[in-house]
């Protein structure tokens, strides 16, 4: 029988390791670039981590339940554009507008919701279509042209301004975070997403409401994403089809470094976050440090491996690893 | 005089502060059938892994047919003919009975070119002399379990394996087919070979084994001659103690129906028409082959598989069973047979799977209570007798008994009406075993309505008030237990 050896796995555990690199990250680009460390442009971190990580945060509770969502960068897109259309041509006041974003967001997520549980479709499949369908969607209404612009200035401060010294976005990205900090970690929701991670049919056997569940993560997301366009709108100024292009990718990498694992059942909010962090600083640090753009994409990888190489180093010290033996053919979903 | 093909002396080996093996010696001669017999947790696994080159012991010396050998791998041990076939065969599902014998006894090479006629021939003559009836052709998914143990064999055969390993063979097999398993490994005595033996039935040892040795708390007990023991001389050398090898008695009558299910059938499963009734108090015992539908009525009963035609009555009340969370909220329990992929959750700690069906009581809007779940965990650590390092150990490192009991417990604590257990004692040791069936009948004595699905015939006969016999998807008949 293994015992946990609990100082082996504390040292080398993920948050620890993210946390160590987060901090050298801190002081190499801080002793390169002289304006690196000032207030300004930790807000600036800040304010343009906020999208990805709101898309970060929703797609920890579904990777932790074994499933993945493609679609939240393309539904970013889809809901700045229903968000601009409502206020401009629809003529709705903005908080209205933004209710019906909301709406629109989460409706999106249950398409996805429904498709996975009630199908049985692998969520990779299902969002990897409607990751398509979300983007075209956007694109067709504004004919690829059309952007929205001139929004009022008390909107913009949302996404340019500050409230009590912080970017006012970080503010509700706090929010967020302890909302789904709190989910994930003080819930039976969170127990219940670990479970179906580990094992769905374990899971269902124990009489969880498996779909229910996933149906709860894949809504959320959608929810959340929509947040983010509002946001992202409120930052740009302009509302365009194709805003939060890639995201979904740069999202799950933060995820995966945060050390959520990606076959479901393990990780944590906070360590998303860390991650988060993490590629927010490494990006905004090599502008400082004068180097082109494609480094950060390169760095950005190798962080992902030497973190995830870092946390196998307990495994390693305690010998052979000794996981159970699952089936290679079963887990369809 | 004897030629040994194997033996070990003196192994110890280590996991951490847990000492698996602690000056083990063993040895294997040339045509017997030599039984490793101990509980869960006693140490067989870890013999069994060193034998295999799956693990390294930390002191002992190792020798196989007269040859001293340092260091065994997975590959030397193949090469010096050592085969194990495991409870769970390891072929390939997707692939034909001959591809599975071609990957293992068949050189890898990117050039050669695949002779599929010689492949089949090969993979025919090899079941011809395991004495089976199976097709070379057919798919390892469309076999039965004992049809893919015998493939397992027949590969063990064709690698030429004088020193062969068979860990629980039996555990999952019916009477008959259980026969022609022995009658396998007879021949493969006959033909020079040495079995080791392992399983948890002493049925089995008594009508297959010439030595038997006995592991207890990773120590060798003793190696005896069959003959010279008794069955309770074996229970005892292996949990050390007396056990009562009698099954707790009934007492009372029991109360009115809490199950009653009438015509019931799920056309999926093949069940069919089956009326059955539960009472409170009692203990019906739910005999029949494996593949008679006895699982599949659980599951419709459960939910897991709705009915779809038929009525089941819950006290006298009609209700329709759409999901497991329909059924435990009305009070229905089931504990599966496959505990490992269903019974618990492996990953998670003792306390979360004892909590997983109690979420809605214990944790009142969905907020996590973590102090009073350990509370509760550790109760039930307690009353189970559940051997773990603590609530927050994984399941997956508790022994297959102690992993049973913690499934069994998850369903105790959402105080059920109706507990359904579907093979309680499968793979669990003899002094486990003896406490799952105090722990039953106590139950059923304070009222709880008990319908067990055993394929062990004693365990059926002497658990059970009353007896129901399933045959392809129905009852056969109700005999008095």
């Amino acid at each position: 029988m293994p015992k946990a050896n609990n100082w082996k796995t504390r040292i080398g555990g993920h948050e620890t390791v993210l946390l160590a690199v987060l901090i050298a990250e801190w002081f190499y680009f801080n002793s390169v670039g002289p304006r690196f460390g000032s207030l300004d442009n930790s807000h600036d971190i800040l304010r343009h981590s906020v999208e990805i990580g709101l898309l970060a945060l929703a797609l920890t509770p579904i990777i932790l339940t074994g499933g993945i969502d493609l679609s939240l960068g393309s539904l970013l897109g889809l809901c700045a554009i229903v968000f601009g259309k409502l206020w401009r041509d629809a003529f709705l006041p903005i908080p209205i507008a933004a209710g019906c974003t909301l709406g629109v967001g989460a409706l999106a997520g249950a398409l996805n919701a429904l498709l996975i549980t009630k199908l049985r479709l692998p969520p990779l499949i299902v969002t990897l279509g409607t990751y398509s369908l979300f983007r075209g969607l956007a694109e067709a209404i504004t004919r690829g042209l059309d952007t929205f612009t001139n929004f009022p200035a008390w909107f913009l401060f949302l996404g340019q301004e500050h409230w009590w010294g912080l970017p006012a976005q970080a503010l509700i990205f706090l929010g967020v975070a302890a909302a789904f900090w709190v989910l994930v970690h003080r819930t039976t929701c969170g127990r219940s997403f670990r479970a179906i991670g580990f094992s769905p049919e374990g899971a269902r056997y124990a009489g969880l409401p498996v779909e229910r569940r996933v149906a709860l993560v894949y809504m959320l997301a959608g929810l959340t994403a929509a947040l983010a366009a509002i946001i992202y709108t409120a930052r740009v100024g302009q509302a365009k089809a194709d805003a939060g292009t890639g995201y979904e990718l740069f999202a799950i990498t933060a995820v995966v470094l945060g050390g959520t694992s990606i076959f479901g059942g393990v990780g944590s909010v906070h360590g998303t976050l860390l991650g988060v962090a993490a590629i927010a600083v490494l990006s905004n640090g090599l502008v400082h440090a004068r180097q082109p753009r494609e480094v950060a994409g390169m760095l950005t990888g190798l962080l992902l491996i030497l973190a995830l190489s870092g946390s196998a180093l307990p495994r390693l010290l305690a010998g052979w690893p000794r996981k159970p033996t699952r089936t290679p053919s079963a887990n369809s979903t | 005089m004897a030629d040994f093909l194997l033996r070990l002396s003196d192994a110890t080996k280590s996991f951490g502060a847990v000492r698996a093996l602690n000056g083990v010696s063993f040895e294997l001669r040339a045509r017997e059938v030599h039984a490793l017999l101990g509980e869960n947790g006693a140490g067989k696994s870890t013999l069994i892994r060193i034998l295999t080159g799956a693990h390294q012991p930390d002191r002992g010396h190792l020798e196989i047919r007269g040859q001293t050998i340092r260091h065994l791998s997975p590959a030397t041990a193949h090469q010096l003919g050592i085969a194990c076939i495991y409870q769970q065969p390891t072929l390939f599902p997707e692939l034909t009975v001959a591809e599975n014998l071609a990957l293992r006894l068949e050189p890898v090479s990117v050039t050669r070119r695949v002779n599929w006629r010689a492949r089949r021939e090969h993979a025919t003559a090899l079941l011809k002399r395991v004495g089976a009836v199976i097709s070379p052709d057919a798919e390892i998914r469309s076999l039965s379990m004992p049809e893919q143990q015998l493939v397992e064999i027949a590969g063990a055969i064709g690698a030429g394996a004088r020193i062969v390993i068979m860990d629980e063979p039996t555990a999952s097999l019916t009477s008959k087919e259980q026969h022609l398993l022995f009658e396998v490994v007879r021949e493969l005595r006959a033909s020079g070979v040495g079995v080791i033996y392992i399983s948890h039935r002493l049925e089995d040892i008594f009508q297959l084994a010439d030595r038997v040795t006995v592991l207890r708390d990773g120590e060798s007990v003793g190696t005896n001659q069959v003959d010279d023991l008794t069955e309770a001389e074996l229970i005892r050398m292996m949990v050390g103690r007396e056990v009562s090898q009698f099954y707790p008695p009934g007492e009372g009558q029991p109360g009115n129906p809490v199950l009653s299910v009438r015509r019931l059938g799920c056309a999926v499963t093949g069940v069919r028409e089956v009326t059955l009734e539960v009472r409170a108090g009692e203990i019906v015992g739910l005999a029949g082959l494996v593949g008679a539908g006895r699982t599949e009525l659980a599951r419709a009963i459960f939910g897991l598989t709705p009915a779809d035609s038929g009525e089941i009555f819950l006290q006298a009340r009609r209700v329709t069973m759409r999901s497991p969370q329909e059924a435990v909220a009305l009070g229905i329990a089931y504990v599966p047979e496959d505990r490992r992929r269903h019974g618990v959750i492996l990953e998670m700690s003792v306390a979360h799977n004892l909590t997983m069906a109690i979420h809605r009581r214990l944790f009142p809007r969905a907020w996590l209570r973590l102090k009073a779940e350990e509370r509760l965990a550790e109760n039930f650590i307690q009353q189970l007798a559940i051997r773990t390092d603590g609530p927050s150990a994984p399941v997956s490192s508790l022994s297959g008994g102690n992993q049973q009991k913690v499934s069994l417990g998850r369903w105790l604590a959402t105080k059920p009406k109706l507990l359904i257990l579907d093979e309680p004692t499968q793979g669990v040791d003899v002094g486990a075993k003896s406490e799952i069936h105090r722990i039953i009948r106590e139950l059923a004595r304070k009222g709880m309505a008990v319908l067990m699905i055993s394929s062990d015939l004693p365990e059926v006969l002497g658990m059970s008030d009353r007896i129901a016999v399933m045959r392809a998807g129905t009852i056969a008949a109700i005999l008095p237990g």
